[in-house]
């Protein structure tokens, strides 16, 4: 900053006191590294106590006292002339902002960073988050969930009981493929939903007994629960819970308030690739559970056929299937793995 | 304060529209670096953002030759929105797991909510100034307890009856407590004039309902006669389409109608406001926004920004009584600059 001379710009505008909302018509000039106000209001300060506004297009910058007061130009264009002559800078912020090429990197960067961190890094903290969350708390989040499903959707179960043994026994006796396999609660419930099998982050899987009796194979049966149980050793339902917060985060910030019609369409979009990738990294558990224990994959391809068989059947899908992989994908990597 | 009006010639008011002088590829530029920084910081730069975002909406937006001014202290700003997150993720979070455990936190924010509002109109408001004076808010706690929480109760109470009357008095307690510098907003739209506006609208929804029902009976009868089916359920999605366009068209007027009741009814010491918003206006400007937004991917959001708010700016005018140039700052005002006093008081902001 050029200390000792007077600068040869002065602006004209008007100053307001902090006291009333009068303009008082003033000068401005720099002297001695001061900022000297002349006219219906006299001072005078040095400059590094003075705030400036940010550089815009169209906005005049004002100067802001340490008292409050303003000082506001008339005419934008001398204004800047003056700070240009105290050699004034702006903050790097300021200038990528009023620069074009630096906008179009931070769009590109914005882009790689967004995608980076959703195919990415998300997935792997959420993974690790899950892990080191102790089980018990997850547990207990998920402890009341079955009752109010039981109260909605669910009646008892009409398996006879010794069947329901017997399929319990069947699964118990199977070796988990890794070590560290959850505790896990077998729960048999008669559905208003049709087929359906899901885990609760409680550690309940439950089975219906349209599901039961649509297999008709109590090794597909068994698939199913190994399936499950996957969900439940990738902590899957905590992960996705996860992922959902930080993209809904990640909407919020960058949708702002443009709206939740604009906004809620993306989220369940963005959604649906980690759904695809839960049921697939359960898919995996499961054949892997099934090798392990010297069980044809044939039995899980029926599984799969038979959900195929649902899929066609009904147009619409079964709720069953509307957040997994269409069967004849999921039966066409199964088939992959298995060569 | 009044002695400082009475001075006033009481001649014709001179009308002084706001302008607005932000534009969309300036915004954008300020948006996407910013956003840029948000993301990287997790979020955490996002309060400085929001801070040169108002100041750059602020700067821009001129009343009688003067711009206004935003003073937000970031670090305020970042402190609501840690608590919103905590408050509102663990509302969700719990609502999620456990039914009663949800209720209780339901409770929580329910009784949290109005102090956060009333904190928040106190930050906003503290923090915006014109002229070198700062706005305020004085409204008491216990009052914001009973607009924010017991009046909207009564609305639930009253199947929706009470909504005008509720509308009114939150609208009432928001300008009557809100001032600049030592001089109080006042509002004089009554009950009434709310009643008759939503039972305007009633009717026209239910004489709208009506007409579409029995054109939905007529035209898919038609259409059934001479193209069976397919032509039935076309005649039925254009009467979606018509429908969703109509109940769009309704909510779009009635926010017009209202916003302009409620301003051409507030007054600032003796100067009033003029507000012109009208339906088409506001569906214009909506439809093409959303539109864009949809067909830009999300680009346009900067501009959509900036068009919304010149519009609802620049259809708001004030009418000077005599001079602006006579109010005076409120006592304690000035002292609190610049982080001290009221400003850290009211140090919390939960609007985004």
């Amino acid at each position: 900053m050029d200390g000792g001379a007077t600068l040869g710009t002065a602006v004209a505008g008007r100053y307001y006191d902090g006291v009333t909302s009068r303009a008082h018509r003033v000068v401005l000039r720099v002297r001695d590294g001061h900022a000297c106000l002349e006219g219906e209001a006299e001072r005078s300060a040095p400059l590094n106590e003075i705030r400036v506004s940010e550089r815009s297009t169209h906005a005049p910058r004002k100067l802001t006292f340490a008292d409050d007061t303003v000082f506001e130009p008339d005419d934008r264009r001398v204004m800047d002339a003056l700070l240009h002559e105290t050699g004034h800078r702006d903050s790097t912020v300021v200038g990528m902002q009023q620069s074009w090429r630096a906008v179009l990197f931070s769009l590109v960067a914005l882009v790689v960073v967004l995608a980076v961190g959703y195919l990415f890094a998300l997935p792997a903290g959420a993974k690790l988050v899950a892990r080191m969350l102790p089980a018990t708390v997850e547990r207990q989040l998920g402890d009341g969930v079955l009752d109010v499903l039981d109260r909605q959707v669910f009646k008892p179960t009409k398996l006879p009981a010794s069947r329901r043994a017997e399929l319990a026994q069947a699964f118990a006796q199977l070796a988990p493929p890794e070590d560290g396999a959850p505790p896990y609660r077998l729960v048999f419930r008669r559905s208003r939903i049709g087929p359906n099998a899901f885990a609760l982050p409680s550690g309940d899987i439950v089975l219906t007994d349209e599901l039961v009796n649509l297999l008709e194979d109590d090794k597909a049966v068994l698939a199913t629960l190994a399936h499950e149980l996957g969900h439940l050793h990738e902590r899957h339902m905590t992960r996705r819970l996860i992922q959902g917060s930080v993209v809904a985060a990640a909407i919020t910030v960058v949708v702002g308030d443009a709206g939740s019609l604009v906004a809620g369409l993306p989220a369940m979009a963005l959604d649906m690739h980690y759904s695809r990738d839960a049921e697939q990294e359960a898919d995996d558990y499961a054949a892997a559970m099934l090798h392990q224990n010297g069980i044809p994959l044939a039995h899980m391809e029926r599984l799969f056929t038979t959900l195929e068989g649902l899929e066609k059947e009904h147009g619409t899908m079964p709720a069953y299937l509307a957040s997994h992989p269409p069967s004849a994908e999921r039966l066409a990597r199964l088939r992959e793995r298995a060569r | 304060m009044s002695a400082v009006f009475e001075k006033a010639v009481p001649a014709a008011p001179t009308e002084e529209r706001i302008t607005f002088s932000a534009t969309g590829s300036e915004y954008f530029r300020i948006w996407i670096v910013n956003l840029l920084l948000s993301i990287v910081t997790l979020g955490i730069y996002s309060a400085w953002a929001k801070v040169r975002r108002n100041q750059y909406f602020y700067a821009n937006t001129k009343l009688a030759g003067s711009t206004f001014e935003y003073h937000g202290n970031p670090m305020a700003i970042l402190k609501g929105r840690i608590a919103a997150i905590v408050l509102f993720g663990g509302y969700n979070l719990a609502l999620r797991y456990s039914l009663p455990f949800g209720l209780v936190m339901m409770a929580v924010v329910a009784a949290v909510m109005p102090w956060l509002v009333w904190k928040s109109l106190q930050f906003s408001l503290h923090n915006s100034s014109y002229r070198g004076i700062r706005f305020g808010f004085r409204g008491s706690l216990g009052s914001a307890y009973l607009h924010y929480l017991v009046l909207p109760i009564v609305s639930v109470i009253t199947l929706g009856f009470g909504t005008p009357f509720v509308h009114q008095r939150l609208k009432r307690y928001q300008h009557t407590e809100s001032r600049y510098g030592g001089t109080h907003f006042s509002f004089d739209a009554t009950v009434g004039d709310f009643y008759k506006t939503y039972a305007v609208f009633l009717g026209l929804i239910v004489a709208g309902s009506f007409a579409l029902g029995i054109a939905a009976a007529v035209f898919g009868g038609v259409a059934a006669v001479l193209s069976g089916a397919a032509g039935a359920s076309g005649a039925v999605f254009l009467l979606i389409i018509v429908s969703y366009a109509f109940f769009l068209c309704v909510g779009w007027a009635l926010m017009a109608v209202l916003q302009n009741l409620i301003w051409n009814h507030t007054q600032l010491g003796t100067h009033r406001f003029k507000s012109t918003m009208t339906w088409s206006g506001l569906a214009g400007l909506y439809m093409t926004n959303t539109l864009a937004i949809i067909f830009t991917l999300g680009l346009f959001i900067p501009f959509a920004h900036v068009r919304a708010l010149r519009y609802r700016l620049e259809s708001t005018a004030m009418l000077v009584n005599g001079s602006l140039d006579d109010v005076v700052a409120n006592k304690g005002d000035a002292v609190s600059a610049f982080g001290e006093g009221a400003a850290d008081l009211a140090g919390f902001d939960l609007s985004l």
